[in-house]
């Protein structure tokens, strides 16, 4: 090593965290807006209305509806509406051939009626949680890449942590108003404060891909049958072979109250049903994880569907899945309530802060050589992506919720022009950072997130019944709170805009004060 | 949830307080040998009782969390609410710090 220690570290920190940066902070944003991914969906698909809940009753209505509609599916999976999420839904699959996999069907019944709800199309919260680790792209190359930076995040923590070498001694430290210093005070203090959050979230998202991180571990006991591995860490509810022969299925909602009586607490999350024309069919009962912050890989009852005799019930978890459970559990939150929730999303944006200030230094740095304000060609690359990866996605977000209420309900595959619509301004956002300088760019983006963001309750207003009024007075604290956080949103972006274009004046000021002396001396000269 | 944050915000505020630097910054003055080792004492003293009060409250598992929650919210607060209301800091600390043994009681 020709440097010290630390300054290898530094090179790795720098160099990882710009290449990476743009693609983390895109990971960081969506991972945080997923943690309000049920909370989303429902204002993205308003129709469905917040009903009390009682799960006898929607166990019943949903088994009426799939005895009606999918008699002669192979599989039914029922998931039972909770406090998040008010939809009942249920999903068949198709009986196909030996060989093939059958399709699978999904539909959103009410709770109350089991009638099937009308809703437009919309892939809601969803999509932000699936963009967030499998980055649209085809399986597995998305997963892969997430990962990938997941890893590159891991040591740029590791890293940073090295090359901070006050890392106690500023601990308290955060100077504003003082350009290049105070973004590296933010990013000192956000990286430090926060430090537990960005380690435990990047170590736990390596869990949750160790399959994919660490596969020798595996390929080692079971070579390159890895399904086996599958299977024993995870076994699947049993899934019966149909005998041929038609068979009666029982009520469903009475097994709600049996599985229960197999666990200390909790309540059921979701049942599936195997078979259920036939002679053997087969009832499991999920258990709902939520209350519990190690995640559970499926706790189930399960029951024969003809004659009702107990057939199983999932033994507790050996220690090391419970552990690996935990870490997944608090990557995922879903344990968190509505308080616990918001506190997710402020680390989560914490996080994004430290990436996004990352980048932000790493051209300031080097852009203070340029005083004239023309960069060259790398550097004016790196302010573009900058640009485009951080105000652009913030516009993009604002777009997808605006298509939501805005693209015609009517149109077809509109779930995916709400997705179109995203990276189209995501597209936009990038032509725009190159066609504009580099401020400007900055303060238009920054302002058009800024009125997108702020004019959202507005059009929900205008666009559906749904409106603040309406949801404040019905008590529907989700799509009141949703159009509540896009108004806070808004106005924050508003701020760092004010904030970027008044920060351009100072440096212009300056720039003419310094280049005044310098004509002056050419003239005595 | 409030017992853990008081404690935890008031561990921080003394343990700010126990580095010279800060300490000139918002009182004017360096503090004395003595001074500044009971508040670097005292500020860990907190950081525990809040671990401790978390544990109590909630179980070990949910402590935990809650515990690390409330060290890394109020250690943010302080540090982004200190260059504008330092002062501001300072109240909030005595208050959090008086209010704590009440919340105790009501919690515990």
């Amino acid at each position: 090593m020709k440097d010290g220690f630390r300054q290898s570290m530094a090179w790795l920190h720098t160099w990882l965290g710009l290449t990476f940066g743009w693609l983390l902070f895109a990971i960081f944003l969506t991972g945080t807006l997923a943690y309000f991914k049920d909370e989303t969906s429902h204002w993205m698909q308003p129709e469905m209305s917040v009903r009390p809940l009682d799960p006898q009753a929607s166990v019943t209505g949903a088994q009426a509806y799939l005895q009606k509609n999918a008699a002669d599916a192979s599989r039914w999976f029922i998931s039972l509406p909770d406090a998040r999420e008010p939809a009942l839904s249920v999903m068949w699959q198709a009986a196909a051939k030996p060989g093939e996999r059958g399709k699978f069907v999904e539909k959103l019944l009410d709770p109350q009626t089991g009638e099937e709800v009308q809703t437009r199309a919309s892939s809601g919260g969803e999509f932000f949680y699936r963009f967030h680790f499998q980055l649209q792209m085809p399986h597995p190359w998305g997963r892969i890449l997430a990962t990938l930076a997941a890893l590159v995040m891991f040591i740029g923590l590791i890293t940073g942590i090295i090359t901070h070498k006050k890392i106690f001694k500023d601990f308290f430290t955060f100077r504003p108003r003082k350009g290049q210093r105070s973004w590296l005070d933010g990013h000192n203090a956000v990286g430090v404060l926060v430090l537990p959050f960005h380690l435990m979230i990047t170590y736990s998202s390596l869990i949750i891909f160790m399959s994919l991180v660490m596969p020798a571990s595996i390929i080692a006991s079971y070579g390159k049958d890895t399904q086996t591995f599958f299977k024993e860490v995870f076994p699947a509810s049993d899934t019966a072979t149909p005998t041929g022969q038609p068979g009666h299925l029982l009520p469903l909602a009475p097994f709600l109250e049996q599985a229960r009586q197999h666990w200390t607490d909790g309540r059921v999350g979701r049942l599936t049903v195997n078979n259920p024309a036939d002679v053997n069919s087969s009832i499991n009962v999920f258990r709902d994880g939520a209350d519990k912050i190690a995640h559970d890989f499926g706790s189930a009852v399960s029951f024969n569907g003809t004659t009702g005799q107990l057939l199983g019930v999932t033994p507790e978890q050996p220690l090391p899945m419970a552990i690996g459970g935990s870490f997944y559990g608090l990557h995922m939150g879903h344990f968190a309530g509505p308080m616990w929730r918001w506190v997710y999303f402020i680390f989560g944006l914490a996080s994004t802060a430290l990436i996004g200030t990352g980048l932000v230094i790493w051209l300031g740095k080097r852009a203070l050589k340029h005083v004239n304000g023309v960069l060259p060609f790398e550097l004016r690359l790196v302010q573009v992506l900058n640009i485009a990866s951080m105000s652009g996605l913030v516009v993009a977000v604002a777009v997808f919720f605006w298509a939501n209420r805005l693209l015609p309900l009517g149109l077809a595959e509109r779930a995916d022009w709400e997705v179109k619509s995203f990276f189209i301004a995501w597209g936009l956002g990038l032509l725009h950072a190159v066609l504009r300088p580099g401020r400007k760019a900055w303060v238009e983006q920054l302002g058009l997130a800024a009125l997108l963001f702020a004019a959202v309750p507005l059009l929900n207003a205008l666009t559906t019944p749904y409106h603040l009024a309406n949801s404040l007075a019905q008590g529907d604290w989700v799509m009141a709170g949703f159009d509540l956080t896009c108004l806070g949103s808004g106005l924050f972006l508003a701020w760092a805009a004010w904030k970027m274009q008044r920060s351009g004046h100072a440096v212009a000021s300056t720039q003419k004060q310094r280049a005044a002396p310098i004509s002056l001396k050419q003239e005595l000269n | 949830m409030l017992l853990p944050l008081l404690l935890c915000y008031g561990g921080f505020a003394a343990l700010y307080l126990s580095m010279d630097r800060h300490h000139r910054d918002l009182l004017g003055s360096t503090p004395s040998a003595r001074r500044r080792q009971g508040l670097k004492v005292g500020g860990w003293l907190l950081q525990v009782l809040a671990l401790g009060a978390a544990v109590a409250l909630k179980g070990w598992a949910m402590g935990l969390v809650l515990w690390s929650a409330v060290l890394m919210f109020s250690g943010l607060f302080m540090v982004l609410l200190l260059p504008y209301r330092p002062r501001l800091v300072l109240a909030l600390a005595g208050v959090s710090v008086l209010l704590s043994p009440i919340a105790a009681f009501t919690q515990l």
